[in-house]
């Protein structure tokens, strides 16, 4: 509604200026210096997608990098990396470790979720088993570190294969309530199994990769660094899994159209389980991560409180992107570790960001941008059609889109035309159409058919002789070789002359319509 | 049952008793095709009109024949003859030429190089999807290749080059413009930067396969149903070119660009495409005039003698400056030859009466049935018949499957008729116009097509085809309409075409009392116009039953006459213009345009010439007072009143559709008398735009007095005369009323009185 009212305005006002002032520096092109194209090795791809092009407005080469995102990713990582060790105290850091630990499980599930397409909710069940298992060898084999983190894969591996199996037969909803099943399954399990720190509330005394005799902030700061290396190594996981083979299968194959993929040969089944099985082993390998970090595991790994939150993270990122993830996972971070001085109010404050990315937003955070173009494009139509309702001139955002600014004048021009002529239009000068072919016309009916016959041809009516001298059918011609005209409606005339007057009653009738 | 599409053309357009004539046919749907051969009467169903007329005639070539699909090549392109594979540089290589492309934005286009791409093998310089120049290097198995910063503008000439070093697989793009005051669309006042210089290292090297051509304008491509062809069709110009056999630095390829000859170390080929200018033009061959002398040459007719890169602009003909005319202009569209193989050929019988033939190929029945006319012609061995109709072929060419209903914005304003189209124009439409274009269409780049060939299916050829633009029969099913009036009062005629009159000039009329030309014989050649102009100094009587006549000029070179060459100049009516520099004739050297503009108006030669067209109706013809002199009164002898000729199967009058008026300021002979003039025309019929010297309103037929059809009458040495009716729709009146009428009287007067020898009727009222 509100389009509509400041596009009245903005007619009455007459239009208003448009263009944008440039924000980004230029960019020029390498001109008749010899620009050296460097790939990175191995692969055809060249650092950032830089491509070149003349501004229509100056006609400037002007250079422009087409996907910043590698650019977003290096400073967003850089003042992550940065931030916590050099401005935060000890909680900050350790929240800023808690962060990248989520950051990677977050990445890892979103393999499961966005690129495989299962809805498990038995995300940190797998964790919590890997670093549960690990610790257990440690603390009754004296398994070192290194060794614990080398196992975990195989006993998220493991895990994996066992949830996989029912994600074969179920889906969806009842699949993710049951690994929300088999998550509380494993806190009972751990809770009352004394062996496993039931006791405790948790199981504790594993090796740890924090060097003994460490200061306090210096072991705070090995472990920030040492998880955000497991939070790159869950990215690059991402991406090689996400941007390379089995990822592309999987895109060519979105859900749904399952069938449509097994008919050109591809398995989809068998790639949605393999990279359902890659995930399952990194995340054991966060777990034992995990348990190295916190020298053990906790039964709170399998509680519900711990899912929902990762679910929020999940959810106010957006569901199928690593960027999402992370961002998420910051932002529920904060407010749960950071702002702890905010009481109980920090989750429903988290709680209300996620209603509010559900309601809202389509895809989460970043999906904004695409929503929000979408949201301008339709606007833009939507006050292009009613100022075509209103006549037919060119808006001056759009006409910097129109290549030959001939077109614009043609269009204003015919437009008062138009109306000229609607007022010509009688039923006698259409009988005299009718009784004249061939011969002497009005000065009136020349010039409305002197406008008709120089229309552009895209749309433009011809008469199709089905049978000639016995059949003839009006069609509209496409302008474009190899696109033959298309039959207008079901009339059919016996005469060429009878269909030369059904083509002009179809013109006039579009003329007053117009 | 699958649809069965017959297409076929003859490689002949006038045979004569003794010759042997091919068939091409392609067919789908159908293996078999019956073949008959028959005689063409008359072609326009017009119910007024006697209706469709053919005769069999027994022939051996009656029977079924084996048809089989056949594809098309379409698109100009250079074919280097290569046959020791000198061109498979395997080492460094460099190559490089001068472009300006019509279309950088059209997908991929190959420019020069052994590029297969079906295969990726090879390597060639080219325009990639993106529309930047690239070089493509392929092993057999992968592909590689390094495209320029900068899109390529449409129009501009370049200099552009790419070179590729094995030692180190680095490949470098070079490209720089060369715009001068004159040569591109663009001046140097527009701020493009246009120069990119990109070097990367690929993946492949180049791998050449053994059979890949060397193509410049083209790529080699192949699949399993056609086999071989071209495709990553260039559209725009390319001057010369070539290749090196090493890296060529910047400093070596500036020295090309400014117009140096490419340095002697690894100097492979150069092909220098102003070299073989003659004054009579050039041909298809493009000399390489480097070491191995390996020439190419072009495929369906590359548009040659158009401005180069260095173009000065002070020349605006190759034959005063042929080493600033080394453009050849390639289109992706172009065909002049199908190059079909023969489906079955024909004999022509020593009894063969001369008339209109067509070899008519039938399949299927029913719902199903198809036909394809192949129309031929055959003219007498040995003139006997008094009368020689005369088919104006060229101007058939010029027509031949014309586009610009479907897609010339211009159309329906000159017609001021909505189009009619029949489903077989849908079809051809539809099939990308699989068999070429007329000289009234533009290529897919919207340059002009100047080229015309009969060495293609040619559906305007058909007789029973009705003109799309108009709704009607148009030149040759209308020209029928006369070949049925001499049938029908029993006249022995024999026919000619253009081409006959073209090769054998005045020799070919001479036998013959008088000629009649058909209803629209506008596109004609230098030997042609001499001819008719001979014949008539000479005692020939002539009668013009056209209108727009003797307009264009138009070329044919001596070893290819199916190919037709006409370029639009400033001015006459017509579909598209020459670029400035681009005025004359690759086959013959000669300026083209019209006769007009070199002082040979139409006029010079049957009294009147173009005065205006229309098509939304013709009109009768009202006797003028000259008309009733008793030296010309003869021919209107049992014609009733004054106003004659409203009937016609043409817009229902014999005065219409394309008409010519008499003007002595146009080289009328002083003596021509106007016997009738058509009545007034509709605003629909303006003034021709070469009469129009300021722009003024009242140009249309209700206002301006030289919107006219006249009919004249005048004598010329030897007792030869010129009757002109000067009416594209007379031919179109003579079927009405059973033939029996006003305007079939009129020739049937003038016909008898141009049979007897010696001196004309009326002639002894001379009296001053
Ligand atoms: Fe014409």
């Amino acid at each position: 509604m509100s389009a509509f009212i400041q596009s009245n305005k903005a007619a009455a006002e007459g239009p208003s200026l448009i263009g944008r002032r440039r924000l980004l520096p230029r960019l020029r092109s390498h001109g008749g210096a010899l620009w050296r194209r460097w790939r990175y090795p191995f692969t055809r791809r060249t650092p950032l997608l830089i491509e070149t092009a003349y501004n229509p407005k100056t006609l400037a080469a002007e250079k422009e990098i087409v996907d910043k995102r590698p650019l977003y990713w290096i400073a967003g990582l850089l003042v992550l990396l940065v931030v916590p060790p050099v401005f935060g105290d000890n909680s900050f850091l350790s929240a800023a470790t808690v962060f990248a630990i989520y950051a990677a499980i977050n990445i890892v599930w979103m393999l499961m979720i966005g690129t495989a397409g299962i809805f498990s909710l038995a995300t940190l069940a797998v964790v919590g088993a890997a670093a549960y298992t690990v610790s257990y060898i440690s603390i009754h084999t004296g398994l070192p570190w290194w060794g614990m983190i080398a196992v975990s894969p195989l006993v998220g591996l493991l895990f994996g294969v066992l949830i996989a199996i029912p994600a074969i037969r179920l889906e969806g909803f009842y699949y993710a309530l049951l690994t929300v099943g088999i998550a509380d399954l494993c806190r009972e399990f751990v809770l009352q199994t004394q062996a496993l720190g039931a006791a405790s509330y948790g199981l504790y005394g594993a090796d740890t990769y924090v060097p003994k005799g460490i200061s306090e902030r210096g072991g705070l700061l090995l472990s920030f660094y040492a998880a955000f290396v497991v939070m790159l190594a869950a990215l690059a996981l991402y991406r090689m899994v996400n941007g390379q083979r089995l990822g592309l299968l999987l895109r060519t194959a979105p859900e749904g159209q399952e069938a449509f993929a097994a008919a050109l040969g591809i398995n989809y089944r068998a790639a949605r389980i393999q990279v359902f099985l890659i995930s399952s082993a990194a995340l054991g390998a966060i777990g034992g991560f995990y348990a190295t970090y916190f020298k053990g595991a906790s039964p709170a790994l399998f509680t519900m409180d711990s899912l929902l939150l990762l679910l929020a993270m999940i959810v106010i990122g957006g569901i199928g992107t690593a960027e999402g993830a992370v961002v998420g996972t910051l932002i529920v971070v904060l407010f749960d570790r950071v702002f702890i001085g905010l009481g109980p109010v920090r989750l429903i404050i988290i709680a209300m960001i996620m209603f509010g990315t559900v309601l809202f937003l389509r895809r989460g955070l970043f999906g904004i941008a695409p929503q929000f173009r979408a949201w301008r494009d339709k606007r833009r139509s939507e006050r292009r059609a009613l100022r075509t309702g209103e006549g037919d001139d060119i808006m001056p955002e759009d006409a910097t889109q129109i290549a030959d600014k001939q077109a614009i004048y043609t269009q204003r021009f015919d437009k008062q035309l138009r109306e000229e002529l609607k007022k010509l239009v009688t039923d006698e000068l259409i009988a005299e159409h009718r009784r004249t072919d061939g011969g002497r016309r009005s000065d009136a009916l020349e010039r409305i058919l002197t406008f008709f016959r120089r229309a552009e041809v895209a749309g433009k009516y011809a008469i199709l002789a089905e049978k000639p001298f016995a059949a003839y059918r009006i069609v509209a011609l496409s302008g474009k070789r190899g696109m033959p005209p298309r039959l207008v409606d079901d009339q059919v005339f016996a005469t060429q002359e009878e269909a030369q007057h059904g083509v002009f009653l179809k013109r006039i009738r579009d003329l007053l319509d117009s | 049952m699958a649809k069965i599409r017959i297409s076929a053309y003859t490689d002949k357009i006038s045979v004569k008793a003794g010759d042997t004539l091919s068939v091409m046919a392609s067919a789908e749907g159908t293996d078999s095709v019956h073949a008959a051969l028959v005689r063409l009467i008359h072609g326009d169903e017009h119910p007024d009109g006697p209706g469709f007329i053919e005769e069999k005639v027994a022939s051996p070539v009656e029977r079924d024949w084996p048809v089989r699909k056949q594809y098309v090549q379409k698109g100009n392109f250079l074919r280097v003859a290569d046959p020791k594979g000198q061109l498979a540089v395997a080492g460094a290589v460099t190559l490089h030429a001068y472009i300006f492309p019509t279309m950088p934005n059209d997908g991929r286009q190959a420019i020069l190089g052994r590029w297969s791409v079906d295969g990726t093998r090879g390597c060639a310089l080219g325009i990639g999807a993106s529309g930047r120049l690239e070089f493509w290097v392929g092993d057999g198995t992968a592909a590689d290749s390094v495209t320029a910063e900068v899109p390529l503008i449409a129009r501009v000439w370049y200099f552009v080059a790419a070179s590729f070093d094995p030692a180190t697989r680095t490949a470098t793009i070079y490209q720089e413009p060369v715009i001068n005051r004159y040569n591109s669309l663009l001046s140097k006042i527009v701020p493009y930067d246009y120069r990119s210089h990109v070097s990367q290292v690929l993946r492949v090297r180049p791998a050449h396969g053994p059979d890949t051509p060397f193509l410049i304008g083209g790529a080699s491509d192949h699949n399993p149903s056609r086999g071989g062809f071209v495709s990553a069709l260039y559209s725009g110009k390319i001057d010369r070119c070539g290749v090196q056999a090493a890296v060529l630095d910047r400093a070596a390829l500036d020295a090309i660009r400014n117009g140096v000859r490419p340095p002697e170390a690894g100097f492979l080929a150069y092909w220098d495409t102003t070299e073989g200018y003659t004054d009579r033009g050039i041909g298809d061959e493009v000399r390489d005039t480097g070491p191995h002398a390996l020439h190419a040459v072009g495929i369906n007719r590359p548009v040659r003698c158009q401005t180069g890169w260095n173009w000065a602009g002070r020349n605006d003909c190759f034959r005063l400056a042929p080493k600033e005319f080394g453009g050849i202009e390639f289109h992706n569209d172009a065909l002049t030859d199908c190059h079909w193989q023969p489906t079955l050929t024909l004999d022509i019988p020593a009894d063969l009466k001369s008339g209109v033939y067509a070899v008519k190929l039938t399949a299927g029945d029913g719902q199903s049935a198809a036909e394809e006319y192949t129309t031929f012609f055959v003219r007498a061995a040995t003139p006997r018949a008094p009368i020689c109709l005369l088919m104006p072929t060229a101007s058939y060419l010029a027509y031949a499957n014309f586009q610009g209903a479907f897609d010339g914005a211009f159309l329906q304003s000159i017609t001021a008729v909505t189009p009619v189209f029949a489903e077989v124009d849908i079809e051809v439409y539809k099939n990308d116009v699989e068999f070429g274009l007329s000289t009234y269409d533009t290529h897919n780049d919207g340059s002009g097509v100047c080229h015309s060939s009969y060495h293609r299916p040619l559906f305007n050829m058909r007789p029973k085809y009705r003109f799309t633009g108009v709704g009607g029969v148009w030149q040759f099913p209308a020209d029928l309409s006369i070949v049925a009036w001499l049938e029908h009062m029993k006249y022995d005629y024999e026919i000619l075409t253009d081409e006959d009159l073209h090769r054998d000039g005045v020799a070919a009329l001479k036998p013959y009392s008088m000629v009649l030309n058909a209803t629209h014989c506008e596109y004609y050649s230098e030997p042609m116009m001499d001819a008719t102009e001979d014949y008539l100094a000479g005692g020939g009587r002539l009668l013009y039953l056209s209108g727009n006549g003797y307009y264009w000029v138009v070329g044919f070179r001596p070893d290819e006459p199916w190919v037709m060459e006409v370029r639009k100049l400033e001015a006459g009516s017509r579909a598209w213009q020459a670029r400035a520099g681009e005025h004359y004739l690759a086959s013959t050297g000669e300026r083209s345009g019209l006769w007009r503009h070199r002082n040979r108006a139409p006029q010079k030669l049957v009294g009147t010439g173009f005065s205006s067209e229309g098509m939304d109706g013709s009109v009768p013809y009202r006797r003028m007072p000259d008309g009733y002199h008793r030296s010309v009164s003869w021919i209107f002898a049992g014609v009733e009143g004054e106003v004659f000729g409203d009937f016609g199967l043409a817009g229902g009058g014999a005065a219409g559709i394309e008409i010519d008026r008499y003007d002595l300021a146009q080289g009328t002979p002083p003596h021509a008398r106007i016997l009738a003039s058509s009545e007034p025309f509709t605003d629909n019929y303006p003034l021709v735009q070469e009469d129009i010297m300021f722009m003024t309103p009242g140009l249309g037929g209700t206002q301006h007095p030289w919107v006219r059809a006249d009919m004249t009458y005048f004598t010329t040495p030897e007792h030869g005369a010129v009757f002109s009716a000067s009416s594209i729709a007379w031919g179109s009146a003579l079927p009405c009323h059973k033939f029996d009428n006003s305007v079939s009287r009129i020739m049937k007067n003038v016909v008898d009185a141009f049979l007897k020898p010696g001196l004309l009727p009326g002639s002894e009222f001379d009296a001053k």
